[in-house]
């Protein structure tokens, strides 16, 4: 049983720690653009993706 | 508007794009916690495996993945990204992002299979064709990852990349007949073989099905996710290095502010 258990452990951990890497590099980038966005100077443009029409 | 000229302004994300991928995320992980429940502690242990033959709820799964959707979906749209008609950096994206996310997959294809096979053929890893050539696979996409790192212009990129993805498509095939084409220590088809009727029964048939629907949302998930870091990394025009170094900057500008006051 401890070769499965070991298995379950780290397939889930792998996908976990890729998955949390995922949302943190979307996240970092989310608010990249939202400061290009901060420093561009007002003009009519879209805003930025990731918000609401 | 984009500070990357070239970059089209992308679409929104709207409310219900946003909802879309978290339901799936929700889903996806609630589907696989029941999946490990039921493996490890619901069905019974095979007659000839024992205990083992819980890895099978997962070990295929994360194969099907990997092999078919992933390095499947990523040759499809490096295809029609080399299509005229339907060239677009979308595709492009998209066969990224599968990808990447494949590779993720495809390692934990080739771990779980060697946990499985230590206590069941004595050793971690044996130069089977089956095992030899997902072990191709995975370096050969790990080769059009690198690749799409080298500096380029996107078109260029793109379409470099989209001829390595097809390249390192011929082996998903191989992969998939190799334990027909060759003598290998590997098992045979169970789910997906020649006549189309699992071998595999009652209550392991449903959870092993379960293992695939959650790992095939947990892929979905991903993808959805790193297609939209793709997205902003376009729009960016950048690549994270560079947003990291920005990053650094704004922090340094800040406390350099917090001093001066």
């Amino acid at each position: 049983m401890g070769y499965v258990v070991a298995g379950y452990v780290i397939v889930l951990t792998i996908l976990f720690l890729y998955g949390l890497q995922l949302v943190w590099r979307r996240r970092r980038l989310n608010r990249a653009v939202a400061r290009v966005v901060e420093a561009t100077p007002a003009a009519p443009r879209p805003g930025p993706p990731g918000t609401d029409r | 508007m984009s500070p990357n000229p070239g970059v089209p302004t992308p679409p929104f994300q709207s409310r219900r794009t946003r909802w879309l991928t978290r339901s799936i995320g929700i889903t996806a992980a609630v589907a696989t916690a029941f999946t490990v429940w039921l493996g490890l502690w619901v069905t019974p242990p095979d007659q000839t495996q024992g205990n083992l033959v819980r890895l099978v709820y997962i070990h295929p799964g994360v194969a099907w993945v990997a092999l078919y959707l992933a390095f499947g979906l990523a040759a499809v749209a490096s295809l029609l990204y080399l299509w005229p008609r339907t060239r677009s950096l979308v595709w492009d994206r998209l066969a990224a992002a599968a990808v990447e996310v494949g590779v993720v997959f495809n390692v934990c294809t080739l771990i779980s299979g060697s946990i499985w096979g230590k206590p069941t053929w004595g050793v971690w890893w044996a130069w089977d064709a089956r095992l030899t050539s997902t072990a191709v696979l995975l370096v050969l996409f790990l080769g059009y990852l690198a690749l799409r790192r080298v500096p380029a212009e996107p078109e260029v990129r793109a379409k470099r990349s989209a001829f390595v993805a097809l390249f390192a498509a011929v082996d998903i095939p191989i992969v998939h007949f190799s334990v027909l084409w060759w003598r290998t220590l590997h098992q045979g088809a169970t789910v997906l073989n020649a006549n189309l009727s699992p071998t595999i029964h009652g209550s392991m048939a449903w959870t092993l099905l379960l293992g695939f629907v959650a790992l095939t949302l947990v892929f979905v998930w991903m993808l959805l996710v790193r297609y939209r870091i793709g997205v902003l990394e376009d729009w960016l025009g950048t690549g994270e290095l560079d947003v990291a170094l920005r990053e650094r900057q704004a922090e340094g500008g800040a406390a350099g502010e917090e001093e001066a006051a």
